[in-house]
């Protein structure tokens, strides 16, 4: 046993096993949160009536897709759709990579609160809508629409602010994007699959191409030392900080507000706490094609006094931070896999876990931004694929015989 | 037969590996990911075995040969790759002492490793319990029933899912004896584990015979009740070794204590 003498923080006892890979938990627990929320959503409300819904927005404006097409119209129609689409999240992003380079920060400020209010109120209220008709649930008109402006009101301040309790943002931002992603899988089939992979290539591209938007976002924001304003769901830090962290984080949240003052600390030459933060810039309305993709960066170290921890991904603490359109594209996946049966959404859930896991590990061997989605939808669409043709059938044919392995 | 009865067969069938989770598992974090590593690995085997079989799905005999050799390549195949996972824990286990001296705690206890060896039983489990039964069980959410013709006893989901929990069992027992008969080079354990899986599977087949359920379930659930008497035996007996009283906590206790007082702190 250990008989050198330990630092104070650490106890001799303490077990490796307790509190390796916390910090993966706790972004694990909302994605999956979320991800459940979509399914149960899409399983209540989909049925043969809703699905005469159109939901017309730019992810289907070049083509509408209907059943009775031919598997290549299909292919092309959905092809055609998802390249419309992003050519204008691109177009979108180089916007907002400008705006922040004029330093145009309430502009960037007002427009993720305008968006957020439209999500909550728009899309929230209609899916609230199909809820309540769904389970004939009584509410008259103006009790529904007080509720439904104080929900959106509170979640702007929740987001916007910094002195808010860390609870009520996350789940808001868990909401939003819970209510963003139902509305993607109400896109025709063969649109959100071509959808997904393309989000994926363009993440791809947009942050490990020295020209992509995301990247130039990101070197701006490290060079310029700043935060970038976006939707970002954050989770807590691990250890319950001491007094000078829990300032500095105190103080870290506020310069989402004070976007010109920067309070974080220069880097320290010694081995510190690496923060590893996944952002995206510009949240989506009500119209997805306002949706910006997102990418998984490391940012500039926290100051600290206590041991440097470096190693494998587990092992890095702080709080990690996850952009708001990995939960939504994830969970379009998975929620569109819920469309077809429910053997797919579990192989699909287990396949997006493994792609994250896979792209921490990943970022703590590289340590410069790397793009979160596409290991995620490039294992999801695989899984899914596999369990549909190939798994369905074996586990059927053991199912019905009582057979069991 | 209503989200009630849905949510009761999900229950029957994953009911004791939620317990699990809530009280041992999702203490630690890490063996949360262990859960979901496991999980997707033997999902994984299931893809692979579909693959194999796919061609020849699906069976139009009658005759229960085929479904035999479905079920012994299954069988045969898994536990082949329940020695590769072996490797990869025990790799993993050598990151993990590596990483626990690097960051000055303690390394692995026994308590630690048959805690891992559960969590990846867990996995195993839950990943034949959900895609077997679990996924199947949507129908039982609407009004009706449905019921198999060979054992019109009972609805099919609550078949499947007694089914899912003996293999459940099996599962989350088996990992922890295989672990150990692996690390401990214990013949007898070795052998045990493929062995009552085999027992296992091929008493499944006697629910092919029309009325076959009634000697199949019940068997099967004796076989998963010995696995889990075995594996309750063996942590015994691993863990009453190091102190009189049973596993985990004592032994934590006594080192914290016998190491406070060599280090003289409060």
């Amino acid at each position: 046993m250990d008989q050198t003498l330990i630092p104070s923080s650490s106890s001799l006892s303490s077990p490796i096993l307790e509190t390796l890979g916390e910090e993966i938990l706790r972004i694990l627990y909302p994605v999956s949160f979320c991800m459940l929320l979509v399914v149960l959503l899409v399983s209540a409300l989909s049925s043969p009536v809703t699905s005469s819904i159109s939901f017309s927005s730019i992810a289907s404006l070049a083509y509408s897709e209907s059943s009775s097409d031919s598997f290549w119209s299909k292919l092309s129609g959905a092809f055609l759709n998802s390249l419309l689409f992003v050519v204008s999240i691109t177009l979108l992003t180089f916007l907002l990579v400008l705006l922040f380079y004029f330093r145009c920060t309430p502009c960037l400020k007002s427009y993720m609160a305008f968006s957020s209010f439209i999500v909550l109120f728009f899309l929230g209220g209609e899916t609230s809508l199909l809820l309540l008709s769904r389970f004939a649930l009584p509410l008259d008109a103006f009790s529904f629409l007080l509720l439904l402006l104080n929900f959106s009101v509170i979640g702007i301040l929740s987001i916007s602010l910094a002195k808010v309790p860390i609870l009520l943002t996350q789940g808001y931002l868990v909401v939003i994007g819970v209510f963003v992603a139902y509305w993607f899988t109400l896109l025709p089939e063969w649109t959100t699959w071509s959808l997904l992979i393309s989000m994926a290539l363009y993440d791809l591209a947009a942050v490990l191409l020295p020209v992509g938007p995301l990247r130039l976002l990101v070197e701006m924001a490290i060079s310029r030392d700043e935060e970038i304003p976006a939707l970002v769901y954050e989770a807590r830090p691990v250890d319950p900080p001491p007094c000078f962290r829990r300032r500095l984080w105190r103080e870290r949240r506020d310069s989402f507000s004070i976007s010109d003052v920067s309070h974080r600390p220069v880097n320290p030459p010694q081995e510190t706490r690496v923060e590893i933060r996944v952002q995206e810039s510009g949240e989506g309305s009500a119209r997805p094609e306002l949706e910006t993709p997102l990418m998984l960066s490391q940012n500039a170290r926290r100051q600290e006094a206590m041991e440097g921890v470096e190693g494998i991904g587990l092992g890095i603490s702080g709080a990690i931070k996850l952009g708001l359109g990995d939960f939504i594209f994830y969970s379009v996946l998975v929620g569109r896999a819920a469309l077809y049966d429910f053997m797919t959404v579990y192989a699909c859930y287990l396949a997006i876990v493994a792609g994250l896991g896979l792209t921490l590990l990943l970022l703590s061997f590289y340590r410069k931004a790397l793009p979160a989605l596409p290991v995620s939808i490039a294992l999801g669409v695989l899984f899914y694929l596999l369990t549909r043709e190939l798994l369905e059938a074996f586990v059927l044919q053991c199912s019905i015989n009582l057979l069991m392995f | 037969m209503t989200v009630a009865a849905g949510v009761g067969y999900a229950l029957i069938g994953l009911g004791p590996a939620l317990s699990i989770f809530v009280s041992v598992i999702s203490k630690k974090p890490f063996l949360v990911l262990t859960v979901l590593s496991s999980t997707m690995f033997w999902l994984v085997s299931l893809i692979l075995l579909s693959a194999a079989w796919r061609a020849l799905l699906p069976i139009k005999s009658t005759a229960f040969w085929p479904y035999a050799v479905l079920i012994l390549t299954s069988v045969v195949f898994q536990e082949g790759i329940r020695f590769v996972f072996w490797k990869l824990y025990k790799k993993l286990e050598e990151i993990l002492d590596l990483f626990a001296d690097r960051t000055s705690k303690r390394r692995l206890f026994l308590t630690d490793k048959l805690q891992i060896a559960l969590a990846g039983g867990l996995g195993h489990g839950v990943a034949h319990a959900v895609f077997f039964c679990l996924s199947l069980l949507t129908p039982a959410f609407g009004r009706a029933t449905y019921f198999v013709e060979r054992c019109s006893h009972m609805p099919f989901s609550l078949i499947s899912a007694i089914n899912s929990l003996g293999f459940f069992m099996i599962h989350t027992s088996s990992m922890v004896i295989a672990f150990n008969g692996y690390a401990q080079k214990k013949k007898s354990d070795q052998i045990f584990v493929p062995v009552i899986h085999v027992i296992a599977s091929i008493m499944t087949l006697i629910n092919l015979a029309p009325g076959g359920c009634v000697i199949g379930i019940p068997l099967l659930c004796l076989s998963a009740a010995g696995t889990l008497l075995y594996c309750w035996m063996l942590c015994l007996h691993k863990t009453s070794l190091l102190t009189p009283l049973y596993s985990g906590l004592p032994v934590t206790v006594s080192f914290e204590i016998s190491s406070r007082a060599r280090l003289k702190l409060p």
